[in-house]
C-alpha cells in the first residue's frame, strides 16, 4: 500500500510537472480551472452561471467549425442565412447542454496523462476523470496562433463531433435536408433546458 | 429464463439479413449507412418506443422514488454487489481473449472485494487502482475473428441498445453467470430487478441530460453505442492488425473544414 501511494505521490507530481510544461495541456487544465472556480463553486445566481460559462464555453471552444463539421455534406448545400441560423442554435444549445453535463461535476480530480500530436496544428491532451471509476476524456484542440481551440471532445471513445454529426445526419436524412427545421428543433429543445432551471 | 429468449430471437434473425442489397448512392445517406448499419431501424424504432414508454411509465418513477429513499453510499453498495457477481464471468472472457493481464486484474479485484470488501458491498480494488476492464463476450466473439462493427444494430426490449455480436454476447455471458444457476429464480429476478433500478438512480442526471440533449433521441443512442463499444472491442484486438479488420474507428475528419484562420 505504501509503494502504490508513493508511485501515486509520483505519478501526480508528474503531471504537474507536464502540467506547466506543455502549452496544450495547460490550456485544458486553466479552462477547467476557470469553470470550476467562476462557474461551479461560484456563488452567484444561476442565470450569472450560465453567463459565465456561456464565455467561457464560446470563447474555447471553435463552434463554427464544429458546427460546419456537424452539418456534414448539408452544410455545403444549406444556404448561408440557414447555415447562421443553424449555427446559432447550435451554439445555444451545446452550451446549455454543456452547462448541465458540467452541473453535474461535484469535486472530482481531472489528471492529465500526456498530449499527442494528431496531424500539423491539431493535438489530443488525455486526461482521466476520477470519478468512482476513472472515465478517459480526450480533448482534440487546434492550436491558433498562440492559443488553442477545443475542436472536439471524446468521453470513453464516444466523440462529440461525431455524435452530433450522425445523430443529425439522421434528423436531416428524414427531414429531407432541412438545416432550417433543424434549428428550430435545436431552438425548442433549448428552450427545455430553461424550463428546466427555473423549476 | 424468459428474457434470453428476447435475445436469441433478435439476435439471430438478422444474420441472415446482412449485406448491402439497397446500399444508397446519396454521400450523406451512405455514410450514415455504412457508420450506423441499421438495416432494421423501423422495428429498432418501434421497440425503442416500447422501452421509451416502459421507462417513463415504470422504471423512471421508481428509480426516482428509490433514490429519494436510499442513501447514496447503500446505493453505490449495491451496485459494487452486482458488479463483483460479474466478475467471473469477465474473468473467464479475460482468459478465452488471452487478455493474461486484465484476467490478473479482475482476479486480483474479486478476491480483494469478496473479502475484504464485504461480499463485494465494498470496492477496495479500484480505490487500490486496480482497473476494472469487465471482458464479455462480444469481445471475445470479436478477438476470435468476428471482426468489424458487429453486424446491424440491434434495439433490445428493455434491454436496450445492441447488435448483433453483442447481443449474442450478452446472452452468452448471461447464461455463463453462476447466479444465473446457483439461486432461484424468483431471486435471480428479484436481483435483476433491484440491479437495473439501482443503476438507473444513480444515472438518472446524465440519462436525462442526455435525452434532452438530443434531437433525436434514438440515433444519438446509436451512434454513442457504436462509438463506445469500437473503443472496448479494440481494446482487445491486437494494435498490430490494419485498421480494416478493426471495428470502425469514429475519429473525426474534419480535412474538409475551412478553418477561419486558413
Amino acid at each position: 500500500m505504501k509503494k502504490l501511494t508513493a508511485l501515486i505521490c509520483a505519478m501526480m507530481l508528474s503531471v504537474s510537472v507536464m502540467a506547466a510544461q506543455n502549452p496544450a495541456i495547460s490550456f485544458v487544465d486553466d479552462l477547467a480551472d476557470d469553470i470550476i472556480s467562476n462557474v461551479l463553486t461560484a456563488e452567484v445566481t444561476p442565470e450569472q452561471k450560465l453567463e459565465t460559462f456561456r464565455a467561457a464555453f464560446t470563447k474555447a471552444v471553435d463552434l463554427k467549425s464544429v458546427g460546419q463539421f456537424v452539418l456534414g455534406v448539408y452544410w455545403r448545400k444549406a444556404n448561408d442565412a440557414d447555415k447562421q441560423e443553424f449555427l446559432d442554435a447550435f451554439t445555444e444549445f451545446t452550451t446549455k447542454t454543456w452547462a448541465d453535463r458540467f452541473d453535474m461535476y461535484h469535486g472530482q480530480d481531472i489528471l492529465f496523462t500526456g498530449v499527442r500530436n494528431a496531424e500539423r496544428n491539431q493535438y489530443y491532451v488525455d486526461s482521466q476523470i476520477q470519478d468512482k471509476e476513472p472515465v478517459e476524456v480526450i480533448w482534440r484542440l487546434r492550436q491558433k496562433g498562440d492559443s488553442y481551440k477545443i475542436i472536439d471532445i471524446i468521453v470513453e471513445g464516444v466523440s462529440m463531433a461525431m455524435s452530433y454529426r450522425n445523430e443529425y445526419s439522421a434528423v436531416l436524412q428524414q427531414n429531407g435536408g432541412n438545416v432550417k427545421a433543424l434549428a428550430e428543433e435545436l431552438r425548442k429543445k433549448s428552450a427545455a433546458f430553461d424550463n428546466q432551471n427555473k423549476k | 429464463m424468459g428474457k434470453f429468449k428476447y435475445i436469441f430471437v433478435f439476435g439471430f434473425l438478422p444474420l441472415v439479413m446482412t449485406g448491402c442489397a439497397t446500399c444508397p448512392t446519396d454521400p450523406a445517406e451512405a455514410e450514415l449507412y455504412h457508420q450506423t448499419n441499421d438495416p432494421l431501424e423501423p422495428m429498432n424504432r418501434g421497440i425503442f418506443a416500447f422501452n421509451q414508454m416502459a421507462e417513463g411509465a415504470i422504471l423512471r418513477p421508481i428509480a426516482k422514488g428509490y433514490r429519494f429513499i436510499m442513501p447514496e453510499l447503500v446505493r453505490n453498495s449495491i451496485a459494487n454487489f452486482f458488479d463483483n457477481l460479474k466478475q467471473p464471468v469477465y474473468f473467464a472472457n479475460a482468459l478465452l481473449q488471452g487478455e493474461f493481464k486484465s484476467a490478473g486484474a479482475i482476479l486480483g479485484r474479486f478476491t480483494l472485494n469478496t473479502i475484504w470488501g464485504v461480499g463485494g458491498l465494498f470496492d477496495i480494488a479500484t480505490e487500490a487502482n486496480i482497473p476494472n476492464p469487465e471482458n464479455d463476450f462480444g469481445q471475445t466473439l470479436a478477438k476470435w475473428g468476428w471482426r468489424g462493427d458487429g453486424g446491424p444494430y440491434l434495439m433490445l426490449p428493455i434491454l436496450g441498445p445492441s447488435d448483433v455480436r453483442d447481443g449474442i454476447g450478452r446472452g452468452v455471458d448471461a447464461l455463463a453467470e453462476p447466479a444465473t444457476w446457483l439461486v432461484e429464480p424468483e431471486v435471480w429476478y428479484t436481483g435483476w430487478a433491484v440491479n437495473n433500478i439501482n443503476a438507473y438512480a444513480n444515472n438518472i442526471d446524465l440519462l436525462e441530460n442526455l435525452e434532452k440533449s438530443s434531437a433525436d433521441y434514438y440515433a444519438a443512442l446509436r451512434t454513442m453505442y457504436r462509438q463506445n463499444r469500437a473503443k472496448k472491442i479494440n481494446s482487445v484486438i491486437d494494435s498490430t492488425e490494419t485498421t480494416e479488420e478493426k471495428a470502425p474507428a469514429y475519429e473525426a475528419d474534419f480535412s474538409d473544414i475551412d478553418w477561419e484562420d486558413e
